[in-house]
């Protein structure tokens, strides 16, 4: 994979959390410059601030819509259950690349800025987690 | 309110391509995380110029089983070389 040398894209980073999700969560960074098809690495950072376990589990948005897949997730900590301990705080990276193949999209020439959008959920029986179409099987 | 949510289990979604990474719970890379974020900072949060601290921290999980070990021509790193003891960059 060749990275494509004329197109910088600002990744820019966003932390959610469901409504019952007692969890802090937020990026470490505001944004990464990368270019399509060079790999990247990204942090967030998750608390439990409370006295007992709290086990979490994520996924993700890629803003614009139709820029998500080209969004590839090397690896990160999404859609698997998390677990916090008590007061426990850890460091959660993403690592990612823009398919090269986003350089060759008309309807991407003028995206030059990706929002990348994680939301922790409380993870519970019968939670359906929201998944885009773009995540790949 | 309990959040006794410790051993439930709910359905598991598909995983990104290598899947999720274990978490550093004992925090073995927060150095080369930290490592990582002050290259981003020193370098208006360009990856091209940090890509020798990603390649540090992805080795510290691999060396702590936080990651399957992997070639780095694989994971875009192989063009990279990284020496034993690595000083910070570009400190200006």
């Amino acid at each position: 994979m060749s990275k494509v040398k004329d197109r910088l894209i600002t990744i820019k980073f966003n932390a959610d959390r469901g409504a019952s999700m007692q969890w802090k969560f937020r990026p470490q960074q505001t944004e990464v410059k990368v270019a399509p098809g060079e790999t990247a690495l990204a942090f967030y950072t998750a608390e439990n601030p409370t006295d007992n376990p709290v086990t979490g589990i994520s996924t993700y948005n890629v803003i614009p819509f139709e820029a998500g897949q080209y969004f590839n997730k090397i690896q990160c900590f999404c859609f698997e259950e998390q677990l916090l301990n008590p007061h426990e705080q850890v460091d959660m990276p993403v690592f990612f690349y823009i398919d090269p193949e986003f350089a060759e999209d008309p309807k991407m020439e003028l995206v030059n800025s990706i929002v990348l959008s994680y939301t922790f959920f409380e993870a519970r029986e019968g939670l359906k987690l929201p998944v885009p179409s773009f995540v790949r099987k | 309110m309990s959040t006794m949510t410790f051993g439930q289990k709910s359905f598991t979604p598909t995983p990104p391509d290598k899947g999720s990474f274990p978490l550093d719970h004992e925090g073995h890379c927060k150095k080369e995380m930290l490592r990582y974020m002050l290259c981003m900072r020193a370098n208006r949060n360009d990856n091209s110029s940090c890509r020798l601290q990603t390649k540090a921290y992805l080795s510290c999980r691999m060396d702590n089983n936080l990651m399957a070990k992997e070639d780095w021509s694989k994971l875009g790193l192989g063009d990279l070389d990284i020496k034993p003891s690595e000083p910070t960059n570009n400190s200006n």
